[in-house]
This record gives structure tokens, C-alpha cells and sequence, in this order.
């Protein structure tokens, strides 16, 4: 194992530590940009504390997913029924050349962010595009390649890119189990340390209790363990991350967590519409409304420099998105007209799209903007090792994971100037505007 | 594109269906079963798979069916020792009364598929739907000798013998589904 010539004071993790490999990649150009991009975009204008960046982050989840890996491939911890399925783990020598690149790709699981993060994708890549695509970019680019050429053992980019993105991101892409897993530690539903990361870090600068819980005791007891039995039925030789009885708590903590910082901060209305008049902004001020894919342009291109131009544009009105940028800056945001709510539910899933395209056709379209978003895994669904040595899915175990709920938004938000007459219109036509349309023996099918 | 409640109708007549075949409709059971139904009937749910765990996966599905719970059409159940499965809740056979014309041309399809992997369990599913993803990603159609090498090369702890069962049964499944539903 390389000695840790680097420390890093850390709020949440105290001391993160580095190599001297490490410390190249933390002072290459495509990581030193995360010190300019916000972790949580817009959050700051509602809780002033939420200033962090990706920069720290990365750090953190580099930190922690050592720490998962040491844990899970402990000889003590690891089963020898996965000693074939999971060589990559179980040699010493495959196991350090692994854990290196867990490390790495820890590291540079973000550097394809594009300014404010999260804030900003949508809508302004070309098709195709994410940033995890740009992140793959950026570890296979001429500037990352010389790093990892000239490490002892060389590192394959192809490795580092299929555990900073995970399956979901790199589709094309082939996992070993093996890889699987070790794609997990960083990306996973359940126990990534991506999101272990964040909910910690994001909770402490927000200044918010909620996204706090205690992480030590979930990542020593978590185990990979065999899965087939939380898949209902059948022997099967797969393995899953997964944890011991004992820290079943803690995993509770985990997921409770991450719903309150969802349903709290990350999708808390005035955030979002925030980050809809970013989006608007950069719309009219970027060239051809979208961001540039070329890598040169994307490392040159922060938060900074959006701001600097935000800021500009408010103050003139003939700059290209000066509407949409004194929104921002004179906190003259849209509010919310509606929200999905259980009684509407009942009727109609989709009842937020009816109402904004209702709203839109009744007070013009520029005057209304719609936030939806579910989560996209609920992930409560693990196995566990029982002290008498079974194994059990969690959901079976725990009645709490089995009842957290699912964060879903659905938000329409209208400009001040019509916000008094939209709600007046929608308390008066609600019960009609709600009612999903029926299927009629007539009907043209879409192609479903 | 097809609309969020057309999609959650389908998808939730869908868990019915497989549940009346005997399926213990955990999320494997659904992976697969959309996976049969889009490679070789007429319900083309738009959701694009990938090799994962216990064969071809799509991660748009499982945002889908998450999206299900959050809407209170799905609940988990769980159960020793089989762990949780996917419950339609009467909120969805309302969903489903909106779509009835949908419902009855998709029906033999979902039929079709809950017959043929409602009562297996997840390491055959795992078997016959790797050995469906070789032959569907091959140029011509292989032979079972061909598919079976292609399923170990991709997951490897399915032995060879096992292997070669999975794809003779599913060039039998494709046979029959290609009579059943011509493109």
C-alpha cells in the first residue's frame, strides 16, 4: 500500500490522506475546477451555509470508499465461496491494484460536473450527453492518461471509468461481478459512498440535522454477502453488497436520512425554482443555448464565470437573459401555484401536467415552469447476515425500510404578476382540471 | 411517447399478470418479463437493457417502478425467506380502467410471457433471459451450442450444461413467439 504523504484537513472525515499519485490527479486542471462548482447549485440563496463544493466532496468519497473497501475485503469479512466469482478481491495482488483504482475513480467520480451540477444538465447537453459521460471523457483524456500511464502499476482508464460512473452510466460496458461491487461502494443505491458522502457533508454546510447518521457504524458492518435470496427464490452464486444484522440500524439512519434531505433540501420549491431561472438564463447566454462538450471548454468553464455573467446581465436589461437573471439576483423568483398532494393522486398521477398545461393555456406559457422528479430507486432492498448465519433481505428484517416513503415532486410554479389570479382560476377549476382523460373505444394508440 | 398512465397500466397489468402465473413478482421477475415482452411481442415499453445482475436490466425500469410505489399503485411486500415482491394496489386497477382498449391488445402478450417465466425462480431467469440478450444481439440466429458458450463467456458461474438447456428452451420460446407475434 503506497504511504500517504498528503493530509487534508476535512469537516466531516477530520484528515483525508493522499499519496503522492493521488495528489497528481487532485492538482490536475480537470480537478482543481471542482473548487469552483457548488455542490448544491442554487441551494445557498435558501440556506446561506450551502456553499461547498464538488472539490471537498470528491475528496470525502475517495475517503470513504477506502474505507468500505478495506472493510468488505478484510479476510475475516470475506466469504470464500466468492473467492472465484471475486478474484479481483481476493489476491493480494489484483486486490491492491483494485483498491488503487477504487480510490481513483472515488476521486474523479465528479469531474464531468458542469457548473452549478446538477442545476444546469438538463436541457443544456446535446442529446446523448450527461456529466457522467463527460467525467468518462475526462479520465480517458491525454491530460488523465499520463497519470495513470505512469503509475506503478499502470491503471487502465477503462477500469477507473466503469467504477466512477457505475452500470447505469456506461451501458456499453461489460461488469464483472466484481467490478459490479466495486462500482457499488461508489455509485450504489443502497451503501455509496458517493451519497454516504454528501448526505453528511450537504447536512453539515445547510445546517440541517437531517442528513446526519452514524456512518462508522454502517460501513464496518458491511459485508458482500450472497443476494438470490432477496430476488425471491432459487441457489444462485451472485454476490451484493450487503451488511451484518447488527448494523441494520444504522442502514435505517442511512435511508431516513436520505429521504428528509430530499424532501427538506434538495427538492425544497424555492431551490428548485431557482435552479429553473439558472436554467433559463443559461439558455439565452450560452452560445447555441447549450453547454460545449469539447473538454477544453468544459475544464475552463465554473460556476465563476456564470455568476460574473449572471450578475452583469441583471443589471442590463438588453444582455441576453437579463429577465431570468434579475429573477435571481432581486430574489424575484415564480412561486408555487401547486403541488402534488395525496388527494389528486387518487384521481391522477399526472395531475400536475394538466394543471400547468391548463395554466399555461389560460395565462400564456411564459408565465408558468414545472418541477417533477421522482426518486429513482428506493434501494431498502438488501441482504443481510443474521447472527445465526442466515441470510435474509433487509425488508424482511426491518419494517422501517420497508415503510419509508417513496420523494416524489411535482411542483408548478407562476409568475408573481398572474400568481394571484392563477390560484383564484385553480381553486375554481381544480376538480376539473384533475380528472384524467379516459381511454375511448375511438381513440388513436400511441405506439406503446 | 407513451403517456405516465398508459405506461403505469401496462406495467401494473403486467404484475397482475405475472402473479396469476404463480410469479413471486420480486423486481428480477419484472426485469425479465418486460425484457421477454419488448425482445418478442408487440409491447415495446420503450426501456433500453443492459447486462446486470441476473441478466439483461434496465435501469429506466426499475426508476419506473419506484415511481409506481411513490404513486401508491405498487406496494413491497416481504416475506421469509423470499424477500420483497411488488403488489398492485386497488389505486391501479383504477388506472387500468382508464386504459381498457390498451389493456385488451396488449393482453396475450403479457400472457404469453407470464406463462412462460411466472413460476421459475431467479437463477433460471437469469439463464434463459442472458441466453435471449446473446441471441439478440448475435448477426444471425445462432445455435444453441453458440448461444450457450455466449451465456458462460457473460456469466460465468453458469455451467456449461445449464447453460445449453437455457438456450435450447429459449430458441424454442422465440420459435413460438415469432408465430404468435409477426413484426
Amino acid at each position: 500500500m503506497a504511504r500517504y504523504a498528503h493530509e487534508i484537513r476535512d469537516p466531516i472525515h477530520t484528515f483525508i490522506r493522499l499519496d503522492d499519485d493521488e495528489r497528481r490527479v487532485l492538482d490536475s486542471r480537470p480537478f482543481q475546477r471542482l473548487r469552483y462548482i457548488h455542490q448544491l447549485a442554487t441551494t445557498y440563496l435558501v440556506y446561506p451555509g450551502a456553499t461547498h463544493r464538488r472539490f471537498e466532496h470528491s475528496l470525502g468519497v475517495m475517503e470513504l470508499a477506502s474505507q468500505v473497501f478495506d472493510v468488505v475485503t478484510d479476510p475475516d469479512n470475506f466469504r470464500d465461496e466468492f473467492r472465484s466469482t471475486l478474484a479481483l478481491l481476493a489476491h493480494t495482488d489484483q486486490k491492491a491494484y483494485w483498491r488503487r483504482v477504487v480510490r481513483m475513480a472515488a476521486l474523479c467520480h465528479d469531474i464531468g460536473h458542469l457548473p452549478f451540477s446538477h442545476a444546469a444538465e438538463d436541457e443544456l447537453l446535446p442529446d446523448g450527453w450527461d456529466h457522467e459521460r463527460l467525467t468518462r471523457a475526462l479520465v480517458s483524456s491525454d491530460e488523465m492518461q499520463d497519470i495513470w500511464r505512469s503509475l506503478t502499476p499502470p491503471l487502465r482508464h477503462e477500469d477507473i471509468e466503469k467504477l466512477a460512473v457505475g452500470p447505469k452510466k456506461a451501458l456499453e460496458l461489460n461488469f464483472s461481478r466484481g467490478e459490479e461491487i466495486l462500482a457499488e461502494i461508489i455509485t450504489g443505491d443502497a451503501f455509496g459512498v458517493d451519497r454516504i458522502d454528501y448526505l453528511l457533508r450537504d447536512s453539515h454546510h445547510a445546517g440541517v440535522a437531517y442528513g446526519k447518521f452514524d456512518h462508522y457504524r454502517l460501513i464496518d458492518t458491511l459485508r458482500i454477502l450472497p443476494a438470490a435470496q432477496t430476488n425471491g427464490s432459487g441457489e444462485s452464486e451472485s454476490p451484493a453488497l450487503g451488511m451484518e444484522e447488527g448494523g441494520i440500524q444504522s442502514a435505517e439512519a442511512l435511508m431516513l436520512a436520505r429521504y428528509f434531505m430530499y424532501s427538506q433540501i434538495y427538492l425544497h420549491r424555492v431551490r428548485r425554482i431557482y435552479d429553473i431561472h439558472l436554467k433559463d438564463f443559461l439558455k439565452s447566454w450560452l452560445g447555441g443555448g447549450m453547454f460545449s462538450t469539447e473538454l477544453d471548454d468544459h475544464v475552463t468553464m465554473t460556476d465563476n464565470e456564470i455568476m460574473s455573467a449572471l450578475w452583469k446581465a441583471a443589471g442590463a436589461k438588453g444582455k441576453p437573459g437579463h429577465v431570468h437573471a434579475r429573477r435571481i439576483v432581486c430574489r424575484d423568483h415564480f412561486k408555487t401555484l401547486y403541488e402534488r398532494n395525496p388527494k389528486d393522486l387518487e384521481i391522477n398521477m399526472d395531475a400536475g401536467r394538466s394543471v400547468f398545461e391548463e395554466a399555461k393555456r389560460k395565462f400564456g406559457a411564459e408565465n408558468f415552469r414545472r418541477d417533477s422528479y421522482g426518486q429513482k430507486s428506493s434501494s431498502g432492498d438488501f441482504p443481510v447476515s443474521r447472527r445465526d448465519g442466515r441470510i435474509e433481505s433487509s425488508l424482511v428484517i426491518s419494517e422501517t425500510l420497508k415503510n419509508i416513503p417513496v420523494v416524489a415532486i411535482d411542483y408548478v410554479f407562476a409568475d408573481r404578476s398572474c400568481i394571484e389570479a392563477a390560484q383564484e382560476w385553480l381553486k375554481r377549476n381544480h376538480d376539473r382540471i384533475v380528472q384524467p382523460e379516459r381511454e375511448e373505444e375511438n381513440d388513436d394508440e400511441p405506439n406503446a | 411517447m407513451m403517456s405516465r398512465m398508459r405506461k403505469a397500466a401496462l406495467l401494473t397489468s403486467l404484475i397482475r399478470s405475472l402473479k396469476d402465473g404463480g410469479s413471486w413478482c420480486g423486481e428480477t421477475h419484472i426485469q425479465k418479463a418486460a425484457y421477454f415482452l419488448q425482445t418478442l411481442t408487440n409491447l415495446h415499453l420503450g426501456y433500453q437493457f443492459t447486462l446486470y445482475r441476473y441478466g439483461p436490466f434496465s435501469f429506466d425500469l426499475r426508476a419506473d417502478l419506484t415511481a409506481l410505489r411513490a404513486d401508491g399503485l405498487v406496494t413491497l411486500e416481504a416475506q421469509r425467506p423470499y424477500g420483497s415482491r411488488f403488489v398492485p394496489t386497488g389505486r391501479s386497477e383504477y388506472v387500468q380502467s382508464l386504459y381498457p382498449k390498451t389493456l385488451a391488445k396488449y393482453g396475450s402478450a403479457m400472457d404469453f410471457v407470464s406463462k412462460r417465466l411466472g413460476g421459475k425462480d431467479v437463477s433460471y431467469l437469469e439463464r434463459v433471459a442472458t441466453a435471449l440478450y446473446v441471441m439478440e444481439k448475435a448477426p444471425q440466429d445462432p445455435t444453441p451450442g453458440d448461444t450457450a458458450r455466449g451465456v458462460t463467456e457473460l456469466k460465468p458461474h453458469i455451467s456449461q450444461s445449464r447453460a445449453l438447456d437455457a438456450a435450447r428452451e429459449i430458441e424454442g420460446i422465440v420459435a413460438q413467439a415469432r408465430k404468435e407475434f409477426p413484426s
